[in-house]
């Protein structure tokens, strides 16, 4: 792919690039005067007539295909464009290959971000935040799992014109059915925001089995992110530890910012609390968000962080 | 806490291995010294980027093999380091990095097809918790078909497949019973120009590579490292 190129009647009107992509190379493109943002999947591959490889790996590859465009193709069923709420999902509205290669399209977006969403007004936050949670709820109530729930995954955006910020979730190519994720060797995931139970199931822990990870994965990370929006910060951890789910983990405990009302706290506390199975029934399967009696999370009497 | 506390046993850790194929022929002369200052900067960029994005990478190993052509002078056609330890072994890495010179090549294509296969066939890290292996191609030039040109050459390698189709084997694709290459780890990134091998054969067939086309005479631009980058930092 590069700029120029027609790909499935699209083209590609900026140079390929994989900044932010981790299986991916991504770019703009245009089709019947509207423009779309188009991204190239690094596998699977379709075996090509006359490709190389014995008949028996192009079997294998022609499956594993096979599989690959049975899970999106039901993640897009799942996730209308024009299903209530769905406005602040990014949703695809192509998905094709073209020779060996696998396209997914999506309308353009505005990539841009605002970096510090903490330093947004009291008010603003709220919104900004209610509209993440409304968003993760409408996956969670159909089951399925964003899987790599990060800042780098949600647009903090302003419309013209329009007078709070709002997010929207992008990239759910990682996005599993409840219960139903990848094996530990593929699935995807963030080593900051990852869950306690996605850790451990990666690091092949035999007591976490798939039917582990479930929404609640995405719950921590929303958990770790709302206090991210709020303050600027991750919760903090003892230094030891990699990540907040390393610490978890460990039985460490993540500081909430004391700053934050007393609901809000005990909230977050709640989202990122331990695995969920281990009989702490704190981190909720599906997105439940209160921000406390300001709206905006903060306490009345203490300085905004 | 201090940075000095004992890191907590249970943190997931990463295992980075990266080997760069670097065309240290004649033609990239104009290039090869943004070739190997990029490389020489390489760990302290990746150390930045993963710094900012407050992740860790626990255990990071790189590896350089420098081809030219097995078909003009089979003496020289590869040269290369094990895997080395960064940031411990930085001053082995650098002295090799700073000793490549461009020169020879004879004909146009030259052998970056073996030292594809070399790198593919890599002892790469196999503990740790998650894996990342990445093999990047810097090279202005086409390949010769693999165990023709100098084949019979002493130092040609032994192990390496004799053929295209062996070679894909070899790297393998989900579910396969011959790649040498852990499938969820592995990455191919290549600077090459938009001829083959590189642009239909590998690039468009071959699964988790990404082709960046390059010219003779032009060079690894700034932002190609970045590039490398990324298809770490963001996988991890």
């Amino acid at each position: 792919m590069k700029r120029g190129d027609v790909i499935g009647g699209y083209r590609v009107v900026t140079d390929p690039t994989n900044a932010d992509g981790g299986k991916c190379v991504w770019a703009f493109a245009e089709k019947d005067g509207r423009e779309y943002f188009l991204k190239r999947f690094l596998e699977p591959k379709r075996p090509r007539e006359g490709g190389g490889g014995s008949a028996a790996s192009r079997r294998i590859r022609l499956e594993t295909c096979r599989e690959f465009e049975e899970r999106h193709r039901d993640i897009i069923r799942r996730l209308r464009p024009d299903a209530s709420g769905a406005g602040n999902l990014v949703l695809a509205t192509d998905f094709f290959h073209a020779g060996s290669t696998y396209y997914k399209v999506t309308e353009r977006i505005d990539t841009a971000s605002l970096e510090q969403p903490h330093s947004l007004g009291p008010k603003q936050r709220a919104v900004l935040l209610r509209t993440l949670a409304t968003s993760l709820r409408l996956l969670h109530d159909i089951e399925v799992v964003h899987g790599d729930l990060k800042p780098a995954n949600v647009l903090v955006q302003q419309r013209e014109g329009a007078a709070f910020h709002t997010a929207k979730l992008i990239d759910f190519d990682d996005s599993y059915l409840s219960g139903q994720p990848p094996a530990r060797e593929d699935i995807a995931g963030d080593s900051l925001y990852g869950a306690p139970e996605w850790r451990r199931y990666v690091q092949g822990d035999e007591s976490v089995g798939s039917e582990r990870l479930t929404t609640a994965v995405d719950v921590f990370a929303l958990g770790l992110m709302t206090h991210v929006y709020l303050t600027g910060a991750l919760p903090a951890y003892d230094s030891r530890f990699g990540s907040p789910a390393d610490a978890v983990n460990a039985a460490a405990p993540l500081t909430v910012d004391d700053r934050l009302a007393t609901s809000t706290q005990a909230l977050i506390t709640a989202m990122t609390s331990a695995d969920p199975a281990d009989d702490q029934p704190a981190r909720s399967s599906r997105v439940r968000i209160n921000l406390g009696h300001r709206r905006d999370g903060l306490s009345r009497n203490r300085s905004t962080p | 806490m201090s940075a000095e506390i004992e890191k907590y046993q249970g943190n997931l850790q990463y295992a980075v291995d990266i080997v760069m194929c670097i065309d240290a022929t004649g033609s990239m002369h104009p290039v090869l010294d943004i070739v190997k200052n990029s490389s020489l900067q390489f760990h302290q960029r990746l150390d930045e980027v993963m710094a900012r994005k407050s992740k860790e990478i626990s255990q990071l190993r790189l590896k350089v093999i420098a081809f030219r052509d097995f078909g003009d002078d089979p003496s020289d056609a590869i040269e290369q380091t094990d895997f080395l330890r960064l940031p411990q072994q930085v001053a082995e890495f650098e002295k090799f990095v700073r000793g490549l010179r461009a020169t020879g090549g004879g004909d146009i294509p030259e052998s970056g097809l073996e030292a594809l296969a070399l790198a593919i066939n890599s002892p790469w890290e196999t503990g740790l918790d998650r894996r990342r292996h990445v093999i990047v191609m810097f090279t202005d030039a086409p390949a010769h078909p693999l165990g023709t040109v100098g084949a019979s050459a002493q130092t040609y390698p032994r192990d390496i497949p004799r053929s295209m189709d062996d070679l894909f084997e070899q790297w393998g694709y989900a579910r396969s019973q011959t790649a040498v290459m852990e499938q969820s780890a592995k990455r191919l990134v290549l600077f090459a120009p938009e001829e083959e091998p590189w642009k239909e054969a590998i690039g468009e067939e071959w699964d988790l590579t990404l082709h960046f086309p390059s010219r003779a005479g032009e060079g690894l631009e700034e932002f190609e490292m970045d590039e490398i980058i990324e298809t770490i930092a963001n996988s991890l």
